[in-house]
């Protein structure tokens, strides 16, 4: 152990000691045991952005910084940070006297590397993230100086640990990043070291007791079940085996159940920085649906509330644009378009599309389809039910199709042999991040899941998407956007249904777990448990 | 020759015959995975969300996928030749080691199963034979119907609300307290407690199935003239029962217990889906979701090689049963 690492020990005992624990009743030590739903394929948090790996890396891993629930930015591994005036150039000052979990000093040099050789590299995410990083200077330990081609405003809302974990320099320098043993035994800085994983079982972590957070974290061992089966999870849930639940591992159907039982809550917090939007893909280079008058027919003819109410519990908000609401606050989301239902606006719908040359045949048919559905559960099932009932109603007949996740992804993404898909896209914190890749003709790329499947291309709305990306006015940003939903709206390459609340469900002894937006992805630091 | 000799001839000559079906049964599974859309490659890069097309093929190129289907099979037939069942890129460990970790939670399910149906099976069959017609063989009659017609993620499920809800008596699911994790005799204890709900559920299904053929087993038995014989010579009716008959009686019921056993591997994911009991069914039905097919291969080389051993033992009880069936 360096001087340094004494030194940081230290103070964190010094901190106890003085008193560094807040007064209210906070509660140390105890198992927290919670639902991780399915199993991960590994812990590689930088090299996937696979759910179930969110539920467990960044409780080990730290972030440059965490985000409260307004959104705001809370330093985590950088202490502060300044943009300078130009918007090119971004400091951070990182945090002193952090170690990772395997002694090692964290240092600038770490940063560097993780978003330089990790996250630009192999990250799903990261190229995006990152793609005006040109180059990172370390002029000491403790500053990391971001040099970017243009202003890159989204950046600063990438940098959690769940969506840019902090990896350890020492550990995967010089290996093949990608099939590194980090992936299945991680070492990082945060409040929780990895311990054991059983396949099929558990992964079990232990307190990180030299964590830079002094007096935390209170809990002392975090246990992630595997329970495949949905009603065994609510049972275990009930029976006080597992605590916490969050992602729909606690079906809506029984979440309202728990929900008036006591001893238990349900919260839909936590997840407005992963921001998931329900929506259909359509192939818009075959007929009927290059046509845009069928594809703003069927937003009309969708009766989102209907959707919301009876298959979603009453969670959900009916989407109005192609940006959810939740950008409101950053004054990115426009009010007001054309072509979003709430309700079912069936006359309008056949309106539009006898208008746009596209008739009833004899049965009144006006155009057949299959409707692919996203293979993640039985919601969609009654969602793609109801489609085919609701757009019976304005001539469409559609034929519903649940296959297997590979083979459906190999459908949608790689071969293209699809006419509609229901779906959902994570729109992020930012639309650079999240919304781009659904639309931008950049992002029809053969083979990439979760991209432009639909194969839209304008370019005048790409012209928009590459200045929205790079403007650091607040306001100008504002106006490009407006602008990019106004076409959306218009061309509806896409029909966004709801934006969807995704249900965590917990027991009440489990406090302060939803202090960070990114709720069950968040490091868990400040949870403690009242029993 | 000995009658021992004979016995180890007989064993080493079926084991031999049983590497030619064991390479059909691999050469078979393989083709037909091949049959299945998408591969690994497709379903880690829509589980991490996008990923670009070059990391897909490196990922392929890594895993081997982007030879042709003729190549891949020769090298996995030439690693199982040297034990070597591959690598599950999936679990990013070798299969061996997945399945071997696994193989503990089945053989407790597989074992405490069969014993309990069949044991159970072969006493209930053995009460309703003997008290034909009466009020007994219609409840056991009633009883094994209502079991074997209820679904078993249904029965899984009613056990949990029951015994584990209301009554608190077992735990609800896995097959350890993991807020605790329990050592020595504790361990064993907490293992077994949670195995009992599994176990039950699972046994309701075949015990059924053995209550039935052991009552129609003893019936067809007591019918023969071996037992007249016996009756005229004056054995006592006990004796009769239970030395001549249950004897004979019990030859279909190892017949079907060794048929079972294989499928006992496979059949038991649901109930090891509610129980969430982390045995090989499980592992194999997420491997077929995944398309690690590394994985899913080894698991049914594993249960052929089963299927396989459990027969040879089966036909080696029924010569102790019945001495008049000769090894040859």
């Amino acid at each position: 152990m360096s001087l340094r690492n004494w030194a940081a020990a230290a103070l964190c005992t010094l901190g106890l000691a003085l008193g560094a624990v807040p007064a209210d009743a906070q509660k140390a030590g105890g198992t927290f045991v919670y639902l991780v739903q399915p199993e991960p394929p590994s812990l590689a948090s930088y090299l996937s952005t696979s759910g179930p790996i969110g539920l467990v890396a960044p409780k080990i891993y730290d972030g440059l910084f965490d985000y409260d629930n307004d959104l705001n930015i809370v330093p985590a591994l950088a202490e502060s940070y300044e943009v300078s005036e130009d918007g090119k150039t971004v400091t951070f000052n990182l945090r002193q006297g952090v170690t990772w979990h395997d002694g090692a000093p964290f240092t600038s040099a770490d940063v560097q590397f993780t978003v330089m050789s990790v996250l630009k590299e192999v990250h799903p995410r990261g190229p995006n993230s990152f793609r005006e990083v040109t180059s990172i200077d370390t002029p000491d330990d403790h500053t990391a100086v971001f040099n970017l081609a243009n202003p890159a405003p989204y950046m600063l809302r990438a940098l959690s640990a769940y969506e840019s974990p902090m990896v350890p320099k020492h550990l995967l320098e010089g290996t093949d990043i990608r099939s590194s043993d980090l992936a299945t035994s991680p070492v990082g800085t945060g409040a929780y070291k990895f311990v054991e994983w059983k396949k099929g079982q558990y992964i079990r972590l232990d307190k990180n007791e030299n964590y830079w957070k002094p007096g935390l974290p209170y809990i002392e061992r975090i246990v992630g079940r595997f329970i495949p089966d949905a009603s065994t999870r609510t049972a275990a849930m009930e029976n006080g085996e597992v605590m916490y639940g969050a992602y729909g591992a606690i079906p809506n159907i029984d979440a309202v159940r728990l929900r008036d039982t006591d001893g238990f809550s349900v919260t839909t917090d936590g997840y407005s920085m992963i921001n998931p939007m329900a929506l259909i893909e359509f192939n818009t280079t075959k007929a009927p649906f290059d046509n845009s008058a069928i594809r703003k027919a069927i937003s009309l003819a969708i009766d989102r509330e209907f959707l919301i109410e009876n298959i979603w519990f009453g969670y959900g908000k009916p989407a109005t644009s192609a940006l959810s609401t939740n950008f409101a606050p950053t004054g990115l989301y426009k009010a007001g378009l054309p072509n979003y239902a709430a309700k079912a606006d069936v006359a309008g719908a056949i309106a539009m599309l006898d208008a746009a040359g596209i008739t009833p045949d004899a049965n009144g048919i006006r155009a057949t389809a299959v409707l692919d559905l996203i293979p993640y559960g039985e919601d969609w099932r009654r969602a793609g039910e109801y489609m085919k009932q609701a757009m019976s109603e304005i001539g469409i007949s559609l034929e519903l199709r649940y296959e297997d996740v590979p083979t459906w992804l190999k459908r949608i993404y790689a071969d293209y042999d699809f006419e509609m898909n229901i779906n959902y896209f994570y729109q992020l914190p930012d639309p650079v991040l999240g919304v781009h890749r659904h639309y931008g003709t950049d992002q029809i790329r053969q083979g990439t899941h979760f991209v432009n499947s639909s194969r839209y291309s304008n370019p005048t709305l790409d012209a928009l998407l590459a200045s929205g990306a790079q403007e650091a006015s607040a306001t100008k940003r504002a106006e490009i956007y407006g602008e990019v939903q106004d076409i959306l709206a218009e061309d509806m390459p896409v029909v966004n249904l709801f934006e969807m609340q995704f249900l965590t469900v917990y027991n009440e002894k489990l406090k302060d777990h939803a202090t960070s937006a990114l709720g069950a992805y968040g490091p868990f630091d400040r949870a403690w448990l009242d029993e | 020759m000995s009658h021992f000799a004979r016995r180890i001839r007989y064993v080493v000559k079926r084991l031999l015959q049983a590497i030619p079906i064991v390479l059909a049964i691999v050469i078979l599974n393989f083709l037909l995975l091949q049959l299945a859309e998408g591969d690994a490659v497709d379903v880690l890069a829509g589980e991490a969300g996008s990923a670009t097309p070059e990391y897909m093929a490196e990922l392929r190129a890594k895993f081997g996928l982007d030879q042709p289907l003729p190549v891949q099979l020769a090298v996995y037939l030439k690693n199982v030749m040297f034990f070597d069942l591959g690598y599950s890129f999936r679990h990013e460990m070798p299969v061996s080691e997945l399945i071997l970790d696994r193989m503990m939670p089945t053989l407790l399910l597989m074992v405490a199963t069969i014993t309990l149906a069949v044991g159970f099976g072969i006493f209930l069959g053995l009460v309703a034979a003997m008290g034909l017609n009466t009020w007994r063989d219609t409840a056991i009659s009633i009883f094994a119907l209502i079991t074997y017609a209820t679904p078993l993620f249904w029965v899984g499920l009613m056990m949990i609300v029951v015994f584990s809800l209301n009554l608190r008596w077992f735990p609800t699911s896995g097959m350890e307290n993991f807020a605790m994790f329990y050592e020595g005799w504790d361990r064993v204890w907490d293992i077994a407690h949670h195995l009992v709900l599994p176990t039950i559920t699972l046994s309701l299904f075949y015990l059924a199935l053995y209550t039935r053929l052991m009552r129609a087993s003893m019936l067809e038995q007591a019918g023969q003239d071996y037992v007249t014989t016996a009756r005229a010579k004056g054995v006592t009716e006990n004796r009769i029962m239970f030395v001549h008959v249950l004897r004979n009686a019990l030859l279909p019921v190892v017949t079907m217990a060794g048929v079972q056993v294989g499928a006992l591997i496979g059949g038991s994911v649901i109930v090891e889906s509610v129980f969430a009991w982390p045995g090989l069914g499980m592992l194999a039905f997420e491997a077929l979701f995944s398309r690690d097919l590394n994985l899913l291969l080894g698991i049914f080389l594993l249960s052929a090689l089963l299927v396989v051993a459990v027969n040879l033992v089966v036909d080696i009880i029924y010569s102790t049963l019945d001495p008049r069936i000769e090894v040859s």
